[in-house]
């Protein structure tokens, strides 16, 4: 009785999985010259849709729990909530000051978003798309980051040459971490450490968001923007050098320079870390990163001017309901 | 600084007619021409950092640091003791005929940018002669919501688009098309 009703159960799981739409690895692109979304099957290498979004966007987030993208666009400082299953507009938001950065808390229902402008990050209903409160950051925080844990949410403040460190369950202030200068894209390795881009000093700041100590620096190319980890490397884009600057996680010593398209933005990881992604915002392209070899073996068109500041790939993981 | 006003006179002129933009949104820009003369010729006359007086705009280059990376570039445009540009490179591939670099001071009443970066690239075309282009990314001069008129993104993209145009102008009338 009981195999067979485990067995029917997997059954129905099986496939409630397969009838699953065909999104298993896409990227969403925000283009900020075009005011649209590229959305980009990343198995077939290419754009498959293409879905306007107003107000130049540049930072997005992926929600994959909760089926939806949620885009930052800081000329109509809206905040745009549009379905991954078919791209339609399901909510948005008008915010007054400077939005930029976005993070979900996918388990929580909450988004934040930086203000630019006023030195705070809004939290805000996923569900409503309402504001619910603000936390106070250092001056222009751009980047922000929730752990893999949960446990803290991390701004760049890029003004303040600092990290500020949230408790993301309590959302109090826990500590200020005085990084490179002007850090700007920020993202936590696997193990639960935080890297700021530092934009001013051509460097990647390493801290840890238990103890806001900083453990320690990696140099880059000119201008690094947006981090990402795969295969046990950190990635950084670096604007100005048109490069990928590869590093070991554990060590933090350099490794490799990729020559990707200009003006290389946006990064992110395939969910078994055997790609990165990389927004070229001059080019107009996607750049495909072998993680292990690092070689790049392709090279996808966008709409004009592809930002992706933010996780912008769905990873394809089963939802809640299903998982 | 006479150079330089057709540049002001155009985005006076360009102004009337464009909305008003808000946020922080960078620009990008690029403009190319062909022209009848080789790479290599086209490359020898603006392929040298320290050297930019093929543009009808530039009085002056001083600096020290040839073209290695880090190299700084003073630009004194118009007249002796006019307003200045100063400049690095970022990059620099002379078998690529490739240089990039990014302005490290400017006052937005000279250009009305902030955080411009720019590559200048020579190519062979199809006509034996050269594809020269170049490309600049930047944000507007006012950094904060709500700019006014002279330092909002049309003004940049239009004061960009002036000098890259004068500069291309002047290399036509150089080599020929």
């Amino acid at each position: 009785m009981r195999w067979s009703s485990v067995s029917a159960s997997s059954a129905l799981l099986a496939l409630a999985l397969a009838a699953l739409p065909g999104r298993a690895e896409t990227a969403y692109v925000t283009n900020q010259s075009s005011s649209d979304l590229s959305v980009i099957d990343l198995g077939q290498g290419r754009e498959v849709a293409r879905v306007p979004v107003p107000g130049q966007p540049a930072g997005l987030a992926v929600a994959e729990a909760l089926g939806a993208v949620f885009v930052v666009s800081p000329e109509t400082k809206t905040v745009s909530r549009l379905a991954l299953s078919d791209h339609a507009l399901t909510g948005r938001l008008t915010l007054d000051g400077g939005p930029i950065g976005v993070a979900v808390d996918e388990t929580g229902g909450r988004l934040f978003v930086s203000d630019w402008f006023n030195a705070r990050v809004w939290v805000i209903d996923a569900g409503r798309l309402a504001v619910t409160g603000t936390l106070a950051t250092g001056a222009a925080p751009a980047g922000l980051a929730l752990s893999p844990d949960g446990r803290f949410l991390v701004t760049a403040d890029r003004d303040a040459d600092a990290l500020t460190v949230f408790d993301a369950g309590t959302l109090a202030p826990l500590h200020r971490i005085a990084v490179g200068t002007r850090p700007f894209g920020l993202a936590f390795s696997p193990d639960g450490r935080v890297f700021s881009a530092d934009v001013g000093s051509n460097t990647v700041t390493a801290a840890d968001p238990v103890t806001g100590q900083v453990l320690g620096k990696v140099p880059t190319g000119a201008r690094p923007y947006g981090i990402a980890f795969a295969a046990g490397r950190g990635f950084v884009t670096d604007q100005y050098a048109d490069t990928v600057t590869v590093f070991d996680a554990a060590t933090l010593a350099p490794l490799a320079t990729v020559e990707v398209g200009e003006y290389p933005e946006g990064i992110d990881t395939s969910p078994d870390g055997a790609r990165v992604y990389v927004a070229n915002w001059f080019s107009n392209t996607l750049s495909v990163i072998d993680a292990a070899s690092l070689k790049v073996t392709a090279e996808i068109a966008t709409g004009d001017g592809p930002r992706a500041f933010g996780e912008f790939v769905a990873r394809g993981r089963p939802t809640c309901a299903t998982c | 600084m006479n150079l330089l006003r057709p540049f002001f006179v155009l985005v006076l002129l360009l102004l009337p007619g464009l909305a008003q933009a808000h946020g922080p949104t960078r620009q990008k820009l690029t403009l190319a021409v062909d022209v009848a003369a080789a790479p290599a010729d086209v490359w020898a006359v603006i392929g040298n950092f320290h050297d930019m007086s093929w543009h009808p705009a530039v009085f002056s280059t001083t600096g020290e640091g040839g073209n290695d990376i880090d190299s700084i570039r003073v630009l004194t445009l118009g007249q002796e003791g006019g307003p200045t540009i100063t400049e690095q490179l970022t990059k620099y591939s002379a078998e690529k005929m490739s240089y990039s670099y990014m302005i490290t001071e400017v006052k937005v009443e000279v250009l009305p940018v902030t955080n411009y970066s720019s590559h200048l690239t020579v190519t062979p075309n199809a006509a034996g002669g050269s594809h020269i282009e170049w490309r600049g990314a930047f944000y507007r001069g006012y950094p904060n919501n709500d700019p006014p008129p002279e330092l909002n993104d049309e003004a940049a993209l239009a004061a960009v688009t002036g000098v890259y145009q004068a500069g291309l102008d002047a290399l036509v009338q150089r080599f020929g098309q």
